[in-house]
C-alpha cells in the first residue's frame, strides 16, 4: 500500500481501506449467481428492487440494460458508448461515484443518481448546470504567440499536467462527490471536473496566461479544501488534487495575487514560524479592518484564545528552519 | 411544438458534422447542430484510436506516402472508393487538417524531447495525448470549438423525419428533444446528413447506444439513392464479456513508440495473427484479421462469437502503456497484463457504404439533402476522412446556396410525422416490449445477415422482417406513455428505423454476387474484378427499387486479378 501517495497517481484512499481493489471486485462472482440491485426511481418513495443473473465479467451497466430489457423498459439512465469514453453514465453504486459501464457489479448493490445536479429522471441527471460551468471558464486555448506550424515546437515535459487532464470525460463523477459544491451557492467554487477542463489548457504552455487569469478568477479555487473525494471516483484516475487543482492555485497565487490572499498568508505565517499562527492570519487577511472587530479580539484575549505575546515576540520556533527548507523545495508545480 | 428556421441544418455532432457546422461558421452561414446524443460525446467518432499521417506529414518517405493511400484504397475499402476523392482528401489531411488541429490546441503526443511519437514502419500513425483514445480529446475539443462558436445546439434530440417540400427537395427536420418531450421543427435551405456509419443493427455493434439507422431509413425515405449498402466491416478483436464492452478493442495495429502490435490466438493457443509479422501494410488490419478468423471458425478453433484471444503477452506493459490505453482494460476486469489474454468476438464495425453522394459536393441525390462522414456511401469513415468530408459539404452547400430557397413548413408531412410518433407511443396489455423487437432484430442480424451469408440466409432474413413488421411492430408497446425522458419511446421510433435500414442492407447483400474484403457470401466466395469493381446502386422509384452498377475509375491503384477466392486475397 506504499504507492498510496505516489506522485502522479491519483489517490484511492477509501478503496484501499475497504479493500476494494480490482481483484476483489472481480473475483465475488460465479455464473449462475444473482445481483441484487435496488434503484433510486423518480416518483417512488423507496428504492425499486431487481434480481439480476450474473453474467461474466458484469458491469453495472449490463445490469441496469437487463433490468430495462426484462423488468422495468421504462427506467431512465444515460449511456452512449459502453466502454469509458464518452462520460454520460456516472451513477452513485453504494454511495460511491462510478462509471456503470465501467465498474464490476457488486453483489448488493444499490444504484442511484449523481448528486449536486438536478435529476431528470430515475438515474439521468440534467448535464446543463454542470456544462455552463465548464464553458463560463472558456476552457480552450487561446495562443499567447502565433502558432508556429506543424509540428511545433512542445515536449511532453510541459505538457505533463495538462496531458493528464486531458484523460477527462467529463463524467461528472468527482462533480457528484465534491463536498463544497454540496455547498451550493455559498461558495463560487467551479468543480473538480470544471477545473480539469480548464486546466487542459491552463497549464498548457502554449495558453496566454492572461487568458488563463481571467478564467482562473472565476473559478474560486481557492475554496476547495483538498479532501480527495474527486481524485478517489474519478474513473480515469487523474490526480486531480495534486496534479491539476494544486498546480492551478499555485498559478493563481501569481497571476491573480489577490483571489490567494488567505493561502499566500498562510503560507508566509508558516514559513516563518513554522507553525499557523491564527492571529497572525486573521491580521494579514483582514488588515486594518480588524479595527472594527475590538470587542471580538479583547473578548478572545480573555479567554485565552490569542496570545499578542506569542504573536509579536516569539515569532521563531524550532520548527520554522524545517518549514522554509520545505516550503523552499516546492509543491509539484 | 416549436418551429426554428434557419440556413443550414446539422444532423450529428461527430467528426463531419462538427466540422461541418465551423466551416459554414467561419464564412457566416447559419446552421443548427441536431444530435440524437451530445455533441463530441456520442456516435463513433470519440472512438478514433490514432490518427493515420498521410501525405509527406511529420517526415513521412514517398513511400510510406504511397503505402498510406494504397493501404486506404485496397485494405480499407477494397477498392470501393473514388480515388480521386481519396488524393484530394490525403493532401488536405497532409497540409491542412494536422496544423489546424494543433493550432486550435490539440495535443499530439511528444516525448520528453519533444518530438511527435509515431508508430513506426510502412505506414505511420499519431495519436492524440493516448493511441486508443485519440477520438476523446479529439472531438471534446471539436465540442469546445462549436460552444465557442456559439453554434446554436440541439442535443439528446433525434431528428425523426427529413421534411420536403412539394417538389420533393428537402426543406428541414422534424426532430423529438428526448429530454422534454418536445417536438421540433427546423426548416432550412439545406440538410447536412452526418449520423455516422454504425448502425447497432447486429447482437454484437461497435453502434453505441444511440445508433440505429436512422440516417439510411430517413434519407431512403426522402428518395435518395444508396451505394454499397452490404459492405459491412467487422472487428475481429474486440472484448467478449461483459456485454457492455462488446465495442471495446484490443487494438490490432502497431503501437506508437514500438514495433510490436497485438497478437490472436486460437482456442488451441495458436497464434493466428499479428499484423506487424503478418502484413505491415495492413495498418487498419480489419479485414485481414476477419479472413484469418473465417479460416480458423472453418477449421473448429474459434467462433466468430467467441472462443479465441488477443492480447499483448509478448510485449512489456512499459511498452505497451508508454503511449496507450490499452491496459486499462485488462487491469479493470483483474487480469493480469500483459501476460493474460482476453477472450474476444467478432462486433459489426463500419458501414462501408451508406448514402450515394457526389464527391465534390456531398449532393444526394434529393436535392437540398447533403450527406458527410460514415454515413456516405464513397468510403468509410476514419476520423480524417470523415472530417475532410465536413470541410467538403460545406464548401458543396455554400456554393448551392444562392439557389436554395428558405424552408418552407410542410404542414401535412409535420402533422402525420407528429402523428406517427404518437402512435409509437402506446400502451397496451399484452403488448410486445421494445426491447425484445430490437433484441429479435439484432439476434436475426446476426444470425442471417453476420460476417458469412448467403441467398438462402438473406432470403430467410427477408421473411423474417416481414414477419416482425406483419407481427411485431403493430403489437409494440411502451409502458409509460409520457413524453419526457422516455427512454422507451425512442426505442420504438428506432425499431422501425431498424427494420427498414436491415430490409436495404439484405436487399443489397443479395444483389452483390462476388464476395469482397469483409462481404462473405458463401454462395459467391469468388471477388470478381471483372463485375462487381462497381458501386452497388439502390435507386428509388415509384413502386420500390432497382438497382445499378456504377463501374470506379482506378487511376492510381487497381487490383492485379479477375478473379480470386476472397479467402485467398490478402485484403
Amino acid at each position: 500500500m506504499s504507492d498510496v501517495l505516489a506522485s502522479g497517481q491519483a489517490r484511492q484512499l477509501g478503496r484501499l481501506e475497504r479493500h476494494d481493489t480490482l481483484e476483489a471486485r472481480n473475483r465475488r462472482f460465479e455464473e449462475g449467481d444473482t445481483v441484487t440491485m435496488r434503484v433510486r426511481r423518480s416518483g417512488t418513495a423507496g428504492l425499486a428492487e431487481f434480481r439480476i443473473p450474473y453474467r461474466k465479467r458484469m458491469r453495472v451497466l449490463d445490469a441496469l440494460n437487463w433490468v430495462a430489457e426484462n423488468r422495468a423498459p421504462d427506467l431512465a439512465y444515460r449511456w452512449f458508448c459502453g466502454s469509458k469514453m464518452c462520460g454520460t453514465c456516472g451513477v452513485r453504486m453504494n454511495g460511491r461515484e462510478v462509471l456503470a459501464c465501467w465498474e464490476a457489479v457488486e453483489p448488493d448493490m444499490t444504484i442511484e443518481p449523481l448528486r449536486n445536479l438536478p435529476v431528470v429522471r430515475d438515474l439521468v441527471v440534467e448535464r446543463g448546470p454542470f456544462e455552463r460551468k465548464v464553458a463560463q471558464l472558456q476552457p480552450w486555448l487561446e495562443r499567447a504567440q502565433a502558432y508556429r506550424g506543424f509540428p511545433e515546437p512542445l515536449s511532453h515535459k510541459e505538457m505533463k499536467n495538462a496531458s493528464k487532464a486531458l484523460d477527462c470525460i467529463g463524467c461528472m463523477c468527482c462533480y457528484s462527490a465534491c463536498p463544497v459544491i454540496g455547498l451550493g451557492s455559498l461558495t463560487d467554487f467551479a468543480g473538480p471536473a470544471p477545473l480539469v477542463q480548464l486546466s487542459q489548457t491552463a497549464l498548457d504552455p502554449r495558453n496566454d496566461a492572461s487568458k488563463a487569469a481571467r478564467s482562473l478568477a472565476l473559478a474560486g479555487i481557492f475554496n476547495c479544501v483538498s479532501c480527495y473525494k474527486c481524485e478517489e471516483v474519478c474513473p480515469a484516475s487523474i490526480p486531480i488534487v495534486s496534479e491539476v487543482i494544486e498546480p492551478l492555485k499555485a498559478k493563481a497565487a501569481v497571476l491573480v495575487p489577490e483571489m490567494a490572499r488567505h493561502s499566500s498568508a498562510l503560507r508566509a505565517i508558516v514559513a516563518v514560524r513554522g507553525y499557523v499562527d491564527p492571529t497572525a492570519l486573521v491580521l494579514s487577511v483582514r488588515g486594518l479592518k480588524l479595527l472594527l472587530d475590538l470587542r471580538r479580539a479583547l473578548r478572545m484575549l480573555v479567554r485565552g484564545k490569542i496570545d499578542p505575546i506569542k504573536t509579536f515576540l516569539k515569532r521563531k520556533t524550532p520548527a520554522s528552519a524545517a518549514a522554509a527548507r520545505y516550503l523552499k523545495r516546492g509543491h509539484r508545480s | 411544438m416549436q418551429i426554428k428556421s434557419t440556413d443550414v441544418v446539422v444532423v450529428g455532432g461527430g467528426a463531419a458534422g462538427c466540422y461541418a457546422a465551423l466551416n459554414l461558421h467561419r464564412h457566416g452561414v447559419r446552421s443548427v447542430i441536431v444530435c440524437k446524443g451530445l455533441i463530441g460525446k456520442s456516435g463513433a467518432s470519440i472512438f478514433a484510436g490514432n490518427l493515420v499521417l498521410a501525405g509527406r506529414a511529420l517526415g513521412n518517405t514517398k513511400e510510406q506516402a504511397r503505402n498510406t493511400a494504397e493501404f486506404l484504397i485496397k485494405y480499407h475499402n477494397q477498392f470501393l472508393i473514388d480515388q480521386h476523392w481519396a488524393r484530394d482528401c490525403g493532401k488536405w489531411i497532409e497540409n491542412v487538417y494536422y496544423p489546424e488541429l494543433e493550432e486550435a490546441g490539440l495535443y499530439l503526443r511528444r516525448n520528453d524531447e519533444g518530438e511527435v511519437v509515431t508508430s513506426p514502419g510502412k505506414i505511420r500513425s499519431v495519436a492524440a495525448n493516448l493511441q486508443g483514445n485519440s477520438g476523446v480529446p479529439f472531438m471534446d475539443l471539436r465540442r469546445k470549438q462549436v460552444i465557442k462558436a456559439g453554434i446554436p445546439r440541439f442535443e439528446e434530440t433525434a431528428v425523426t423525419a427529413l421534411l420536403r417540400r412539394r417538389d420533393g427537395s428537402v426543406c428541414g427536420v422534424f426532430a423529438l428533444d428526448t429530454m422534454s418531450g418536445e417536438y421540433y421543427v427546423v426548416l432550412a435551405r439545406a440538410v447536412i446528413l452526418a449520423t455516422g456509419y454504425s448502425d447497432r443493427l447486429h447482437a454484437r455493434s461497435t453502434g453505441t447506444r444511440e445508433m440505429s439507422g436512422d440516417g439510411i431509413a430517413m434519407a431512403w425515405r426522402a428518395g435518395a439513392t444508396l451505394a454499397n449498402l452490404e459492405m459491412q466491416w467487422w472487428h475481429t478483436n474486440d472484448i467478449a464479456d461483459p456485454p457492455a464492452w462488446q465495442r471495446m478493442q484490443v487494438y490490432p495495429n502497431p503501437m506508437l513508440g514500438s514495433e510490436k502490435s497485438a497478437r490472436m490466438v486460437n482456442s488451441a493457443g495458436e497464434e493466428f495473427f499479428n499484423q506487424q509479422e503478418d502484413d505491415p501494410l495492413a495498418y487498419g488490419p480489419y479485414t485481414v484479421q476477419l479472413k484469418a478468423l473465417a479460416k480458423q471458425v472453418h477449421a473448429g478453433k474459434a467462433r466468430f462469437d467467441g472462443g479465441y484471444y488477443a492480447g499483448f503477452d509478448h510485449c512489456d506493459a512499459r511498452e505497451v502503456e508508454a503511449y496507450t490505453s490499452y491496459g486499462k482494460g485488462f487491469r479493470q476486469l483483474g487480469l493480469g497484463f500483459p501476460e493474460q489474454l482476453v477472450e474476444t468476438a467478432v462486433t459489426a464495425h463500419y458501414r462501408q457504404g451508406g448514402i450515394d453522394v457526389d464527391t465534390k459536393t456531398m449532393r444526394s441525390s434529393v436535392p437540398g439533402l447533403y450527406v458527410a462522414g460514415g454515413l456516405g456511401g464513397h468510403s468509410n469513415g476514419l476520423i480524417g476522412l470523415a472530417t475532410y468530408d465536413g470541410k467538403v459539404v460545406a464548401e458543396g452547400v455554400m456554393g448551392d446556396l444562392a439557389q436554395l430557397a428558405p424552408g418552407v413548413l410542410p404542414e401535412v408531412e409535420v402533422e402525420s410525422e407528429a402523428r406517427r410518433l404518437e402512435s409509437l407511443l402506446q400502451t397496451c396489455p399484452g403488448g410486445v416490449p421494445v426491447s425484445q423487437v430490437k433484441a429479435v432484430i439484432r439476434q436475426m442480424m446476426w444470425d442471417k445477415v453476420g460476417v458469412e451469408k448467403d441467398a438462402a440466409s438473406l432470403q430467410s432474413a427477408l421473411a423474417d422482417i416481414a414477419a416482425i413488421r406483419l407481427d411485431l411492430l403493430p403489437r409494440m408497446s411502451v409502458v409509460r406513455a409520457e413524453k419526457s425522458t422516455n427512454y422507451e419511446w425512442l426505442d420504438a421510433i428506432d425499431a422501425v428505423n431498424m427494420i427498414d435500414t436491415c430490409e436495404l442492407i439484405i436487399l443489397s447483400s443479395l444483389e452483390r454476387k462476388e464476395s469482397r474484403g469483409p462481404f462473405m457470401r458463401r454462395d459467391f466466395p469468388m471477388q470478381d474484378n471483372t463485375r462487381w469493381l462497381a458501386t452497388n446502386l439502390m435507386v428509388r422509384t415509384a413502386n420500390g427499387h432497382r438497382f445499378e452498377l456504377r463501374p470506379y475509375d482506378l487511376p492510381f491503384f487497381k487490383p492485379d486479378f479477375a478473379m480470386k477466392n476472397n479467402l485467398e486475397v490478402a485484403w
